[in-house]
């Protein structure tokens, strides 16, 4: 596997202590390569993070590959609406440096707080506003 | 007639490049960057791949692509359902061909048995071993009897020939024996 820098994955555990820590219903967060696998993550319920990290990359390919054959530009965010909870996937950056943030929450969480937050963790891996 | 058709195999066995090469339409590809050094490519397939091919039998085969490691085996599960048949890569170039075949064998084998099945087998010129008999000789430790073709999987010919002994397959209504 490609090591990468370290400085960016003390970020991406940042990241994922950041949004747990911020998000009263988030239950897990991790950021994984865009090939599934894992970086960094954090933790309230316990979660198989390596099966996680490859639904994950799985959902934010087909979430970009239904934007291009809608034609309907670049993809924020996937939303996984279930009944007891939601998981957000969002791509950040291109081609080797493409991560995916991918935050579990429940229900009840407001989405434009997780929006919020999934747009300020592009700002810190990437270094640029989303 | 619309038919189904879904390959799988070993990452790097050629799965995206088969459906691009036999596909009418420019395939719909999930790759991304490929950060797992062993495999010795630059990209690869997390999601699916999706093509279609007009054959002149009046049927249209609608060619899905799994993406090949363990970990997304969820994908395979999702991808068979309501496939007519299932094409399986392998990579001989790899340093265990008997064993990759045998993971997919064993993640489809409750679908096997009444799924049309080929194996296709690529780099058989470089490396030779081991051989198509030996790949039936797995096969047959399993109660399985199932094509096994030497491809090249960047010749449209070759893939459909994979294409159509899986169709043979399922129009004889043969299984496995």
């Amino acid at each position: 596997m490609k090591p990468m820098d370290s400085a960016y994955e003390e970020r991406c555990r940042q990241l994922t202590r950041q949004l747990l820590d911020s998000l009263d219903g988030a239950l897990a967060a991790l950021v994984c390569r865009a090939d599934g696998i894992e970086i960094a993550q954090a933790q309230r319920r316990p979660v198989d993070v390596a099966r996680l990290a490859a639904v994950a990359s799985s959902l934010g390919a087909l979430g970009d590959a239904a934007s291009r054959e809608a034609g309907i530009g670049s993809p924020r965010c996937v939303l996984v609406d279930s009944s007891m909870g939601r998981l957000l996937v969002r791509c950040v950056g291109q081609g080797e440096q493409a991560v995916i943030v991918a935050l579990l929450t429940d229900a009840q969480m407001v989405l434009g707080q997780v929006w919020a937050q999934l747009r300020q963790a592009e700002t810190l891996l990437t270094g640029s506003p989303a | 007639m619309d038919l189904k058709i879904v390959f799988t195999g070993t990452p790097g066995a050629g799965k995206t490049t088969a459906i691009a090469a036999l596909s009418d339409v420019v395939p719909m590809s999930t790759d991304v960057a490929n950060t797992d050094a062993s495999l010795h490519k630059a990209t690869t397939t997390v999601g699916m791949d999706y093509g279609h091919v007009d054959l002149d039998d009046g049927f249209r085969v609608r060619l899905f692509g799994t993406p090949g490691q363990e970990r997304f085996a969820f994908m395979w599960r999702i991808l068979a359902q309501q496939a007519l048949g299932l094409v399986i890569l392998i990579d001989n170039s790899r340093p265990a061909p008997l064993d990759d075949l045998r993971l997919y064998l064993d993640h489809f084998a409750e679908l096997l048995p009444a799924l049309p099945c080929a194996v296709g087998v690529g780099r058989t010129l470089e490396c030779p071993l081991p051989t198509l008999d030996d790949f039936a000789d797995a096969l047959a430790d399993r109660g399985l009897a199932l094509p096994v073709l030497a491809v090249d999987v960047r010749q449209r010919d070759d893939v459909l020939m994979l294409v159509e002994t899986v169709i043979a397959q399922a129009e004889a209504g043969a299984t496995p024996t």
